[in-house]
């Protein structure tokens, strides 16, 4: 029976297994051997470099650039994420009926791609667009939407956090269920309503969930490659030239695929500590006001 | 008095305010349909269309006056072989580790399950570059192959699954065994029937993931007839931009398969999400 177990605990486990050592292993290795070669993806020379590449990358103004924008993108896109979902979950938590049938709709914007979504912007925005006439005409507006370096990242934010707020707000829609009504029964006699009831009840014990939520939203921001690969191409400026269109530029249109690897190396270490320090915050910050 | 006639106007408020967020997560969505369907003269031009035309449509399955048709019936159907094939490779995958890290008593199952979190919480993308090569170099480049076994396994469902399996009563599959069923009896007549909401999530949110990617399918695949149909629209995106009715027509055939997934199966889907937040 036991030695049955063990047999088809392997063979059960061996597809993964298999996968993990071609697809994680050998790559891992990979990486980091390209990373101190000069190989550029075609010709079958390339020599060591040493620690070259990694100088190279920490120079470099579109390496720098990626690094910013990261935070730049952190700054705009988590802030409206999380109020958008806290918004929308506190909408739901509170109306009487229907409650999923609005959820499933705010849900809906989870399931679009990005690719879509940015032919949708780029149209809404176009200089003849709607929009844009009704802008010019009534207020005398002329906005270059995509072509500003402080709207465009603005834009990409907002997008992602159009198709996140849904899916993010069933996480604290569920935070919200688990707080006990007695808990707001006892508030109400002491006088506690509205916003105070909010910022002290609420708030406070839902701060799990918006730990999870505001974890998830900054690991986000290190992935962000379709919408500016389709709709800004990392511009203007560099603007919007995330970690991953940077790493892409490098290995696969400039073909310098170990200093592309030098890159991602770099970018994974700075995601590490990133989301590291974030953590730490956000467990300092709920221990000081007694969140958690 | 007051306060009843107070609570009907904030359930009123309440009412609208979800309204207008609605409206405001479909916009997009019904920005897309609608112009799919303008006249070519009022597409982006105009808040709500006048006319209704399949123009769009039209152009591209079959191509215009001076521009050549190009394979988006293929592509469509090369989305769909990658992302089934994928997403039925994955959902297998995760199933069958997940079984034997939750239920099954094996030497090694512990650093296995360390291994996994290890690489879930390991940044993929430093891995991008040396599995392009190495797919090169197993000769899967431009083929469907390349798409899909680079992407057969998905950590977090085998995640999922083993904590969902962990909470079936051991007792169960004990009293299945004393019957006389064997391993793979329990998993697919015990555990797999038991997890219908979670597997419906499972499905669908690799599915969606997998119908939507970007970056590896653009990278692996070069020939024009294998090119998924999230890539192809992605590359129209520049030199076609002068043709903004059919990207429109496009982007619906691409959100319409997920969209008909997640309606029908909407009813487990509410179940399994609970379990997938938490």
């Amino acid at each position: 029976m036991k030695r049955r177990q063990e047999k088809l605990g392997w063979l059960f486990a061996s597809p993964y297994l298999l996968y993990s050592l071609i697809f994680f292993v050998i790559p891992l290795f990979g990486a980091l051997f390209l990373s101190f070669t000069n190989w550029n993806l075609i010709s079958p020379q390339y020599e060591n470099v040493g620690f070259l590449n990694f100088v190279k990358a920490v120079k470099s103004q579109e390496v720098r650039a990626a690094f910013f924008v990261t935070y730049k993108f952190m700054a705009m896109f988590v802030p409206i994420v999380l109020i958008g979902s806290l918004a929308i979950s506190l909408i739901i938590n509170s109306l009487p009926r229907f409650k999923s049938l609005f959820s499933v709709g705010y849900f809906l914007p989870y399931l679009a791609s990005g690719v879509a979504t940015s032919i949708v912007v780029r149209g809404i925005l176009s200089y003849n667009s709607a929009l844009n006439v009704w802008l010019r005409n009534t207020w005398d507006l002329n906005i270059d939407w995509l072509g500003s370096s402080t709207l465009a990242p603005l834009i990409i934010s907002v997008m992602i956090a159009w198709k996140f707020m849904g899916y993010y707000s069933l996480i604290l829609t569920s935070g919200l269920e688990s707080i006990p009504t007695e808990v707001y029964e006892a508030a109400a006699i002491d006088g506690a309503t509205g916003w105070v009831r909010f910022f002290k009840i609420t708030l406070p014990l839902l701060y799990p969930a918006m730990f999870t939520v505001t974890i998830l939203a900054v690991g986000l921001v290190f992935g962000i490659f379709t919408e500016p690969y389709v709709l800004t191409g990392g511009g203007p400026g560099l603007s919007t030239n995330t970690w991953q269109m940077e790493i892409y530029n490098q290995a696969f249109s400039k073909l310098n695929a170990g200093y592309g690897s030098a890159i991602a190396i770099i970018d994974s270490v700075v995601t590490f500590i990133t989301i590291l320090v974030v953590r730490k915050l956000l467990e300092v910050w709920g221990e000081k006001y007694g969140w958690d | 008095m007051v306060g009843t006639k107070n609570k009907k106007l904030q359930t009123v408020l309440l009412y609208t305010l979800a309204i207008i967020v609605l409206i405001i997560m479909m916009y997009p969505y019904v920005y897309m349909i609608l112009n799919s369907l303008a006249p070519w003269d009022q597409v982006d031009r105009r808040i709500i269309p006048t006319g209704l035309t399949l123009k769009s449509y039209i152009w591209l399955l079959f191509g215009g006056t001076d521009v050549m048709p190009r394979p988006w019936l293929r592509a469509f159907a090369n989305s769909m072989i990658v992302t089934v094939s994928s997403t039925f490779l994955m959902m297998v995958t995760a199933i069958l580790v997940a079984y034997a890290l939750s239920k099954l008593v094996f030497k090694g199952k512990k650093t296995i399950n360390n291994v996994i979190m290890f690489q879930m919480f390991y940044p993929s993308i430093i891995l991008l570059i040396p599995t392009f090569i190495l797919v090169r170099k197993l000769g899967l480049y431009d083929t469907y192959w390349g798409m899909i076994i680079p992407k057969s396994v998905s950590l977090w469902a085998i995640f999922m699954y083993t904590n969902f399996f962990k909470a079936i009563p051991n007792e169960l599959i004990e009293a299945a065994k004393i019957d006389g069923a064997n391993e793979i009896k329990i998993l697919f007549k015990i555990v797999l029937p038991m997890s219908k909401s979670i597997t419906t999530v499972i499905f669908l949110f690799l599915f969606m993931e997998r119908w939507v990617e970007l970056l590896w399918d653009m990278l692996v695949v070069h020939n024009q007839n294998l090119l998924t149909l999230n890539v192809m629209l992605a590359q129209m995106f520049g030199p076609y931009g002068a043709y903004p009715g059919p990207m429109y027509a496009a982007s619906v055939i691409l959100t319409l398969p997920i969209l008909i997934l997640f309606i029908i199966f909407s009813k487990n889907f509410k179940e399994g999400i609970q379990f997938v937040l938490k």
